[in-house]
């Protein structure tokens, strides 16, 4: 794409986002945020007809005239239904996956076609992506897009205009809009440094905030739920049979805890302290051990588990970027 | 790179090449038959390199195939302009193209060039037996377009099809107001190339043998329409080009054509009008019936001294006017010494015996008149015989066909007598054109075919003027009456034959060709008069370029509202997916307990504001909330289809907590499971 193109569509991206404001989840796609161009294939089809009817009107052949006239009108309901391709959709969520630096994070939009006509070819990139991702939806189906992209520096990666756009049926236009919610991944410090994990201290044992519930999990019991529970971790079965709301308990494996400090790491700079501190976290989340971490302004009391992981790593990637 | 994933279907290739081979299709016959099998060649090469992984031609060789073409079609046309070359051209070029398909821009090119093979197609023949196949043509190059746009879309090429079957008749509305009300112009941007095959037609120049070979052709000729009655069939003498330079062999109208002012015409009998539509073809003759009084205002024609229609450019498009003729009227104006001298003009030294019979019968005869009828009496108890196999003449052939074989066709016995009445000093000169027509009852107009053809001859008599003087008529009197088929049985093709004995089938034909003659004259006509007039019969007041632009633009904005319309908002599934419905029930039971959704809020968005409002309400409900963010929006690995029954059930069990609240109506609930 050459600058001068990406640069307009940079300014016209913008000229949009000023039109419509930010988006908030869901968002259903109504004709006032749904443009349409036609493409560049669009462009030389119009040549062509324009050419024919020149010839027509020329040579006077009113059979050529109804034939410039045919490709003209497929050319404008084929807009019609590019346009309508998109009308009505909805975009019902966006979710990020965060990586680690010099890994690929994930955007997965679900969208959701509440009509009785089928959308097909429905195509969901943003800046940076590997590739797009185009998604079919039969009538009256969810289908998710999911993209890669590729992460570069720790912190926060903005996903500025996504955008879902279709060529369906014939190539020759584009409708697009813009989704303006404010989505970025999480991109992780990348774990690295050779320090050994700091030894444990003590032995603890508390179950009850026990995070994903990992497969080295020793199963305990039913308690009932109590404000704050993930909803991953309600037996929903036994609900469903008539049961009040239940919460599925695990017994920790782990015996010990370590303190990953931030402090403690003499002789680094902070990035190389932020690597380090990741690839401790990355260790001792994969032996399923107990740990601390403690940064800056910030601390993170002993636990375990994936929503631990994700806490610190995020602590991690935002460090001395944005206000804990 | 693994060889599945190489390989990427070979539908897009497929349906452009189809669409570029029914384009080479069209002009079967009209262009050189290798161009037809060069396309084809590199079709099948293209698709096998494709499938097969067969290895394609390089760019060198490329290249080189491109030039050969070029200069193949250069050594047959002799020129790359004209429809003819430049169709063959588009050929070649859309062939090699095929050759590096490699993206999908390469095969939009190709594609491209299918669509012009078809706008090439309709220029040059726009019959109404055609129109279905350009159709079909069109909606072949749509549906290849919808396969290119999109290869790896779910629905194949079927449903590509349909897409542009749909497309194509949601378009036709358009393509009919474009053809109604797009401005015509009234001339032309540039110049029309004239067609490079001979049409069907009179020539200028007669040899006893060529109108044989029109007879052969059931082409149309022109179609006309009497305003009130028909002329009796012996005076349905249709007037072509008027010969009369002899070489012994062949009659000629030297070019240039005499132009000048026309002669003046003294009606004797009843006048005819009538509205003619002249078939295209590769001459400059607008015919009429014998003898038209003047000119047709409407077209660009000049009526010769000699009452014949020319045309200043070749009539390659069909034309239609309006004419007024006399059968019965005298060209009164003397005959001038340079003309009469010209008029009786033959070869020297050839045709002796003529010369002798002619001197015998001028003698005998005494006046000029009497001379003609001496003549015509010598044709008709001469033994001569009416036949469109005669055999071959050679040498004097004026003495061989009046004296050895005695057989011939209207050209010979035409020939012939002119040759008698100049060798006996009377002027005379043979006029082509067509004797007869066939009434057609459906469409009440008389047909025309190239088969009726017909050659006579006119003499010069002192106080009557030039007269017309049909020699065959003395021969086979029955032609004048009769179709030349009813006369000449043997003439006619087995199709043609079985025509005459099959009588449903004849008026078929006479259908097919009634269908033809409005497509003629209300389609293939229609220009901007038309469009003009059209407007007229709308109702407007004062029909103009302006007016048809802006009834254009209105019947444009009126198609675009409709198409728009149509394709309007999508219609809303009759039921929502399951999971949706289940939401959508938790809500509704929510809303009841007080607590309303805002239509921006998400689910975990609206667990929040529950609890806000209502904390004992919030801490139940939530759990389902974040159970149905989770199912809705989370990883989608997961045994999903069990989870949404199971929430689907947890919905119907759940209860808002009686609480406080002025909407405190607990609602009904149907219990399942």
């Amino acid at each position: 794409m050459s600058r001068f193109r990406s640069d307009l569509e940079r300014r016209i991206a913008a000229w949009a986002a000023a039109r419509q404001g930010a988006d908030e989840l869901p968002v259903r796609l109504r004709r006032r945020r749904l443009y349409i161009l036609p493409t560049r294939a669009g462009l030389g089809f119009a040549a062509a007809v324009l050419g024919m009817l020149l010839a027509a009107l020329n040579y006077g052949n009113g059979t050529a005239l109804a034939l410039a006239g045919i490709l003209a009108g497929i050319a404008l309901v084929a807009m019609h239904q590019c346009h309508r391709n998109l009308l009505e959709l909805e975009i019902a969520s966006a979710e990020t996956t965060p990586a680690f630096a010099g890994g690929r994070g994930g955007l997965t939009l679900a969208l959701l076609n509440e009509a009785r006509i089928a959308r097909l070819r429905v195509q969901v990139d943003v800046a940076g992506a590997t590739r797009p991702a185009v998604v079919d939806l039969a009538p009256n189906t969810l289908a998710r897009a999911e993209l890669e992209v590729p992460a570069k520096r720790r912190g926060r990666l903005l996903l500025e205009r996504v955008r879902i756009s279709t060529t369906y049926p014939f190539g020759l236009f584009r409708a697009w809009t813009w989704l303006n919610a404010s989505l970025a991944i999480v991109v992780f410090p990348q774990p690295r440094g050779a320090r050994p994990l700091p030894a444990p201290q003590g032995i603890r044992h508390d179950s009850r905030r026990a995070g994903g519930g990992g497969e080295q999990d020793e199963w305990r019991g039913l308690r009932p739920f109590r404000d704050g529970d993930s909803p991953r971790q309600v037996a929903w079965k036994a609900y469903a049979r008539g049961a009040p709301l239940l919460v599925k308990e695990y017994a920790s494996s782990g015996t010990g805890q370590r303190l990953l400090d931030f402090g403690r790491l003499p002789g680094l700079d902070a990035e190389a302290r932020l690597e380090q501190l990741a690839r401790w976290i990355v260790d001792a989340d994969a032996l399923g051990e107990r740990y601390g971490l403690v940064l800056p302004g910030r601390e993170f009391g002993a636990d375990r588990g994936t929503e631990h992981r994700r806490r610190a790593l995020t602590a991690l990637a935002l460090h001395g970027l944005e206000a804990p | 790179m693994s060889a599945r994933a190489a390989a990427p279907t070979p539908r897009p290739l497929a349906w452009t090449a189809a669409a570029f081979l029914g384009g080479v299709l069209l002009h079967l016959g009209r262009v050189p038959l290798w161009t037809v099998v060069a396309a084809f060649v590199c079709a099948a090469w293209s698709l096998a390199g494709h499938v097969r992984r067969l290895p394609l031609p390089g760019k060198t060789l490329r290249i080189a195939i491109a030039l050969a073409l070029i200069a193949a079609v250069l050594v047959i046309f002799r020129t790359l302009n004209g429809l003819e070359a430049g169709t063959a051209l588009l050929t070649a070029m859309g062939s090699v193209k095929l050759l590096e398909t490699h993206t999908r821009r390469d095969r939009y090119v190709v594609i491209a060039a299918a669509l012009y093979l078809l706008l090439a197609a309709a220029l040059d023949a726009q019959d109404l037996l055609f129109l279905p196949i350009y159709a079909a043509h069109a909606w072949l190059c749509a549906a290849a377009l919808a396969v290119n746009a999109h290869p790896q879309s779910p629905l194949g090429g079927r449903a590509a099809a349909r897409l542009a079957a749909r497309s194509f008749l949601a378009a036709l509305p358009l393509a009919v107001l474009v053809f109604l009300f797009f401005p015509r112009l009234a001339g032309s941007l540039w110049a029309l190339p004239a067609p490079g095959r001979a049409a069907t037609g009179l020539s200028d120049t007669l040899t006893p043998g060529a109108i044989s070979e029109l007879i052969e052709s059931p082409e149309p000729a022109f179609r006309v329409w009497f305003d009130g009655a028909l002329p009796p069939a012996a005076e349905r003498y249709w007037r072509g080009p008027v010969l009369d330079e002899f070489d012994g062999a062949t009659w000629s109208r030297p070019p240039p054509w005499r132009l000048g002012p026309p002669r003046s015409l003294a009606p004797l009998g009843r006048a005819y009008r009538y509205r003619l539509t002249l078939e295209p073809s590769a001459h400059r003759w607008a015919f009429a019936l014998d003898t038209i009084a003047s000119a047709p205002q409407t077209i660009r024609v000049r009526l010769t001294p000699d009452h014949v229609l020319v045309s200043a450019r070749p009539l390659i498009e069909p034309v239609t006017y309006e004419a007024v003729s006399y059968p019965h009227a005298r060209d009164a104006d003397p005959l001038t010494a340079r003309m009469r001298a010209r008029d009786l003009i033959l070869p020297r030294g050839r045709n002796p015996r003529t010369l002798a019979l002619a001197h015998r019968l001028r003698t005998e005869a005494g006046g000029d008149a009497a001379f003609v009828e001496a003549a015509l009496g010598f044709l008709r108890r001469g033994g001569f015989r009416y036949t469109l196999t005669p055999p071959r003449l050679a040498g004097d052939q004026v003495d061989e066909l009046l004296f050895e074989t005695r057989q011939g066709f209207c050209g010979h016995f035409a020939s012939a007598f002119a040759a008698l009445m100049r060798a006996g000093g009377v002027p005379a000169r043979i006029v082509t054109g067509y004797l007869g027509g066939e009434w057609n009852p459906i469409g009440r107009y008389l047909l025309v075919r190239q088969s009726d053809a017909h050659a006579w001859v006119e003499v010069w008599l002192e106080g009557r003027g030039w007269t017309r003087v049909d020699p065959t008529a003395a021969i086979a009197p029955e032609r004048l009456t009769h179709d030349l088929l009813e006369v000449l049985p043997s003439a006619a093709s087995a199709t043609e034959r079985l025509l005459l004995e099959v009588h449903w089938l004849a008026s078929i034909q006479l259908a097919w060709d009634a269908a033809n003659a409005w497509w003629t004259s209300t389609v293939i006509d229609f220009d901007l008069s038309s469009q003009l007039a059209l407007l007229g019969r709308l109702g407007l007041r004062a029909p103009g370029l302006t007016a048809l632009a802006a009834v254009l633009a209105l019947a444009l904005c009126a198609w675009l509202a409709v198409s728009a319309w149509h394709y309007g908002k999508p219609p809303p599934a009759r039921r929502p997916d399951r999971l949706a419905l289940a939401y959508r029930r938790l809500c509704g039971k929510l809303a009841r307990a007080g607590s309303v959704r805002e239509s921006h809020e998400g689910p975990l968005a609206y667990a929040d504001s529950i609890a806000r409002r209502n904390p004992e309400i919030g801490r139940r409900v939530r759990p389902l909330l974040e159970e149905y963010a989770a199912l809705r929006f989370g990883p989608a690995a997961r045994a999903e289809a069990l989870r949404v029954a199971e929430f689907q059930r947890a919905v119907a069990r759940w209860r808002a907590p009686a609480v406080r609240s002025r909407s405190d109506r607990v609602p009904r609930e149907r219990r399942k499971a």
